[in-house]
């Protein structure tokens, strides 16, 4: 069973120790217990999401926000580029959300 | 009690962990003399440099302290600097004189590179055979500077081996010495909680103004730094965003309060944690380090980042197993057992400072042993 390292309890992410196939019981250790059911391939160091999370949400990690949700993401599903983005570093969007 | 290392004591109070003959060259015209002359002789390390010719105002500034302080650093016992023309060789050798150690200077012109390359190898060589005359004598852990660097970032970096250098970076300060981190960009969300720790609000803003300065300057140019920063291999590892990439490489920093705030290559005046502004690739970084008297540096790499500072020795610490077992020859401290086996951050970091004081002695890196060494000194303007 792949291992997965949640930082602080009101992170909505973990961090896969092992790589995690779909359909997997990912066995949470750290700040959270329990397994949760992996949806998709997740590599070694990438993260799985631990609580359901709507577009536009948080993502926090080590108790700190670390970008914001593009997409919906289901507890299970890998997070990652494709559905988080930053919220700092963002000149493509400089002056247009005033 | 105070940790103790056996280093080479310098004119100016300082303490050199190497003991080498420095070679630098004043411009990139230089380089090949500079690289012959090293080639020729043992004990010299080679300090290297683009550009030069054509720089102006602040941009050649930070430059010329850049190029000497790399030289007046506490390892580097002796200094050639190879140059093409006096006027600006001095502007360097001038900078360095103050520490007491000898500077001597080759210039090609007129003589050409010949001639520049057998005069200026018979000086190192004497120069060489003086400092190996120099003894180490036991130190206290407080003459120590290090940079704590990270590069080739992944999840694994904020879980391992940039915790573990923060406890290292803890024990020295401690100890009454000092560390610097940098990497400015590598603040940005995160900033909030590294201001926190300033001693003061001068200090405090300090730091802010060159986090937010810089994130102000990166979005002029209209991108989502994605991509550049977090780089391809830290997004592979699992890095999503530069602030999941910044709350792993604030903790090689330890937990000790902020005292000071320094520009790129700055020396640092006091002891404890300081910050200097510098930007994120580990070379440029690195060679801002060196300027600022580092004589170590501990650099935490997570998909792995083999490159070292000349000047600078680098002790390369990773948490991640693939990594170890695909990259072991560019490792030199395996912290795996803190995501593996769940072993304690302090228990880990003591021994890794315990090894600071063993590189400080003479045990070499893996960077050092295989040369995997390169000076980038990092731009502030465009050349004329």
């Amino acid at each position: 069973m792949p291992r997965a390292l949640v930082l602080n309890d009101l992170d909505n992410v973990a961090t896969l120790i092992d790589s995690g196939k779909a359909g997997d019981d990912c066995a949470l250790q750290g700040e959270a217990k329990g397994t949760v059911r992996l949806l998709a391939d997740v590599p070694f160091g990438h993260k799985v999401c631990i609580k359901d999370t709507s577009a536009g949400q948080e993502i926090l990690k080590y108790g700190t926000i670390i970008g914001k949700a593009s997409a919906a993401i289901k507890p299970g599903a890998h997070v990652h580029t494709h559905n988080v983005e930053s919220i700092r570093g963002r000149g493509d969007q400089a002056g247009s959300s005033k | 009690m105070s940790a103790t290392f056996l280093g080479y004591p310098r004119k100016n109070g300082s303490i050199g962990v190497r003991n080498w003959v420095g070679v630098i060259s004043i411009m990139d015209n230089c380089n090949p003399v500079t690289r012959a002359i090293c080639n020729a002789v043992d004990g010299t390390v080679p300090i290297t440099t683009l550009f030069v010719r054509g720089q102006y105002g602040r941009d050649l500034e930070i430059t010329y302290n850049t190029l000497a302080g790399m030289g007046a650093n506490p390892n580097i016992a002796s200094v050639l600097l190879i140059g093409l023309e006096e006027m600006t060789s001095e502007e360097v050798a001038k900078r360095i004189r103050p520490t007491g150690k000898r500077v001597e200077i080759i210039n090609l012109q007129p003589d050409g590179t010949i001639n520049a390359v057998a005069n200026g190898t018979r000086i190192a060589m004497r120069m060489a055979i003086e400092a190996s005359g120099i003894r180490r004598v036991s130190c206290p852990a407080s003459s120590l500077v290090i940079g704590v660097e990270c590069g080739g970032s992944d999840t694994t970096s904020g879980l391992s081996c940039n915790p573990a250098i923060g406890r290292m970076a803890d024990r020295l300060v401690d100890d009454g010495g000092t560390i610097i981190i940098s990497e400015t960009s590598e603040f940005f969300g995160a900033e909030h909680l590294f201001a926190a720790r300033a001693v003061d609000d001068k200090i405090r803003k300090e730091f802010v103004d060159k986090v937010v300065g810089f994130e102000q300057d990166a979005m002029k140019m209209g991108l989502d730094i994605r991509g550049t920063n977090p780089t391809p291999d830290n997004i592979r590892g699992g890095l999503t965003t530069i602030e999941e990439k910044a709350m792993g490489a604030m903790a090689k920093a330890g937990t000790r309060p902020l005292v000071g705030v320094l520009d790129y290559g700055e020396s640092p005046v006091k002891k404890g944690l300081h910050f200097m502004a510098t930007p994120a690739p580990a070379v440029e970084s690195m060679t801002a380090f060196a300027a600022g008297g580092c004589q170590l540096i501990f650099f935490g790499t997570g998909v792995g980042n083999p490159i070292g500072n000349m000047v600078s020795p680098t002790v390369k610490v990773s948490g991640n197993v693939n990594t170890l077992r695909t990259m072991p020859d560019n490792i030199d401290v395996d912290v795996s057992e803190l995501i593996e086996k769940g072993s304690k951050v302090t228990d880990v970091g003591d021994r890794l400072y315990g090894y600071t004081m063993e590189v400080a002695s003479g045990t070499r890196t893996t960077s050092e042993v295989l040369d995997i060494r390169e000076t980038a000194i990092s731009r502030f303007g465009p050349t004329i």
